[in-house]
Order: C-alpha cells, then structure tokens, then sequence
C-alpha cells in the first residue's frame, strides 16, 4: 500500500462505485478501495438516503444523479468522469461490499503487464467456484452463459460480473447503451466486438443478498430485444 | 342492424369529441387527422360490414367479417403498443442523457 494512499499499480487509476441507497455500506467501501486506487468516483443514482453526502465526507469524488436511472447509466457518468480526469485505468466496483477490494490488485495486474485491456472478474474461476445460491450457481447463471453466447458471442466464465476493468482507451472505444443491468452483457459484447484483449481473473463475492433473480434474467433479454429493436 | 346503428352512434360522439378538442386547441391538425381517418374508416367497415362478409368468406376466412375486423384490431393493437414501447424507449434514453449531463456538469 503507498503511504499516500494513491495507486500502488503505476498508471493513474480510478474506481468507479456506482450507489443507489448505499449508506448504510458506502463509507467502508470507499475506504476500502481508496488505498488502491488513486481516485474513487461514486455516482448517486438518485438514491433517497445519505449516500452522496456520506460519498463525499469519505474523500471520493461524488456526482450526482438527479433521478435513478440505473446501475448502466451510472457506471457510464463516472466512466465519463474519469477519462474527463485523465484516468489511465478504470475499475468499476459495486457499492453494496460484497466484492473484495483486495480482488482489485489481480484485476489490475493483467492491464499493467499489458496482456489485456480490459478485465473481467469471474466468480467462476475462484478455487472451489462461487460461494452463490444453488439456485443461482447451477440454473441462473448457466442461463445466462448460454444467453451471451448465443445472442452476443460471449463466452466469459462469469456472466454478469460487475467487477471489471479497463485501459482508459479501451473505455473510449466501448460504448454501452443500457441504463440497467444489462449493460453487463453489453460491455463484454463491445469489448469482443471492438477485438480488445480480454482477460478474466478469479474474484470472490460474498453474499448478502441473492441479487439478480430469473425475473431479472428475462427483463435482461427484455432490454436487449427493445433496443435492438430501436437501433 | 341495430348494433350498427348503435356503433355509427358511438362513433359519431368520439367525432364530436374530436372536433370540440380540434376547436379547443387540445390536439395538434396531424393527430385530429389521424384520429379522423381511423373513425370515418371504422364507420365504413361498419357500414360495409355486408360486403366485408363476403370478402373475407371469399378469402377463406371460416369467421364472419366482424370476427375478422376484431382479430385484426387486435394485431393492430399490439403493433401499437410495441411502437410505444419504443418510443417510451428513446423517451428513457433522452432522460438518462439529461440526468448524467446535469451529474457532469454539476460536478
């Protein structure tokens, strides 16, 4: 860890937290993360609780949503921040503390060595695979690996990971349309689609909640069919 | 007989209704033209609803003309709510631009 408590990777990296009512985790979050990274950028996504205010005491760069508009559209707002900033490196991180800040030193470390431009974190390749609901692991998930290879071409261990990074460059090349969650499909489809170096690396997740349900699964496909067909 | 009479009835209040909301400015000339239309041509169809029996036994259709008029209101309809759908679409789309403009600009 340096002692001024900015990047230990070299280049000038920031992390993105997206946070919609997040309060209750943001502080210990940004604290987390804020050793590893030279810059921690949360975005309010209109959250009704504290989060920005809490965001902004805790030393990150806060910006605020006026109103939610999702997970999608956050992570694009600080995206933009960022290269606005000169950021070389771009993490983007969940604020809700179930990743690992410490996860963001091997995600890093194939960017740094050049070997990729952008990383992905899968909960699949960690030792003894995912610590995740049953019903997630072997029935959600697998739906979800078959969906983005068929319709995207995608085949990432992990499907819907939020954890990733990416070269400052290859963020100016992706771009990703959709507000919601799925965004995440769609990122791992325009880094394919743009022949970007990709890389997955083990990540652990620790559950609080079942997160993304069958429902969401099909609201994902929803999304992507309506803007396909608006395009 | 009666029931057409009864359906040119209700057709011709939404016509009043459509001209006094024309008249009170409520609605812009291209949508009273489109309203316009669709109303006088539900009121062919009815009116024609003998000929339009014959058409579509003639086209093969086992239903009489009124069954087929619904079932193709009904296709209609749900192109309508698709294209809805997608402007609603590029309405969410616009918004997000404006909501993560304001968050930049804000900064």
């Amino acid at each position: 860890m340096s002692a001024a408590g900015g990047s230990v990777f070299g280049g000038k990296t920031f992390c993105v937290i997206p946070a919609y009512n997040e309060a209750a985790n943001i502080a210990m979050v940004i604290s987390q993360v804020k050793p590893l990274v030279d810059q921690v950028v949360v975005v309010d996504d209109g959250s009704a609780d504290r989060t920005y205010e809490l965001a902004k005491a805790s030393g990150a760069a806060a910006l605020r949503h006026l109103i939610n508009r999702g997970q999608g559209a956050a992570l694009r707002t600080g995206t933009a921040y960022c290269l606005n900033q000169g950021a070389e490196i771009i993490v983007h991180f969940d604020a809700d503390g179930q990743f690992l800040a410490q996860d963001i030193k091997k995600i890093l470390a194939p960017l740094l060595t050049g070997d990729a431009a952008a990383v992905f974190g899968s909960r699949f390749l960690s030792e003894g695979g995912p610590a995740m609901p049953w019903l997630k692991k072997y029935l959600i998930m697998p739906l979800a690996r078959a969906a983005n290879k068929i319709f995207f071409n995608v085949d990432l261990t992990d499907p819907q990971s939020g954890f990733r990074a990416m070269t400052a460059q290859a963020a100016e090349t992706i771009s990703w349309r959709q507000d919601r969650m799925a965004h995440c499909s769609e990122i791992m489809f325009a880094v394919k689609k743009n022949d970007l170096k990709t890389k997955e690396v083990p990540i652990q997740v620790v559950y609080r909640s079942f997160g993304l349900n069958l429902l969401d699964g099909f609201k994902i496909l929803k999304d992507l069919f309506i803007a396909l067909m608006s395009s | 007989m009666l029931q057409q009479i009864v359906a040119l009835i209700i057709i011709a209040w939404f016509l009043s209704r459509l001209w006094w909301q024309r008249r009170k400015n409520y609605i812009s000339a291209s949508e009273f033209l489109f309203w316009l239309i669709f109303w006088l041509l539900a009121a062919l169809l009815i009116i024609g609803l003998k000929f339009i029996d014959r058409l579509v036994a003639g086209l093969g259709f086992s239903g009489s003309g009124i069954e087929v008029l619904l079932y193709l209101s009904v296709a209609l309809l749900f192109y309508l709510v698709f294209r809805l759908r997608l402007r609603l679409e590029k309405i969410e789309k616009d918004m997000t631009k404006l909501v993560e403009h304001i968050a930049l600009k804000d900064r």
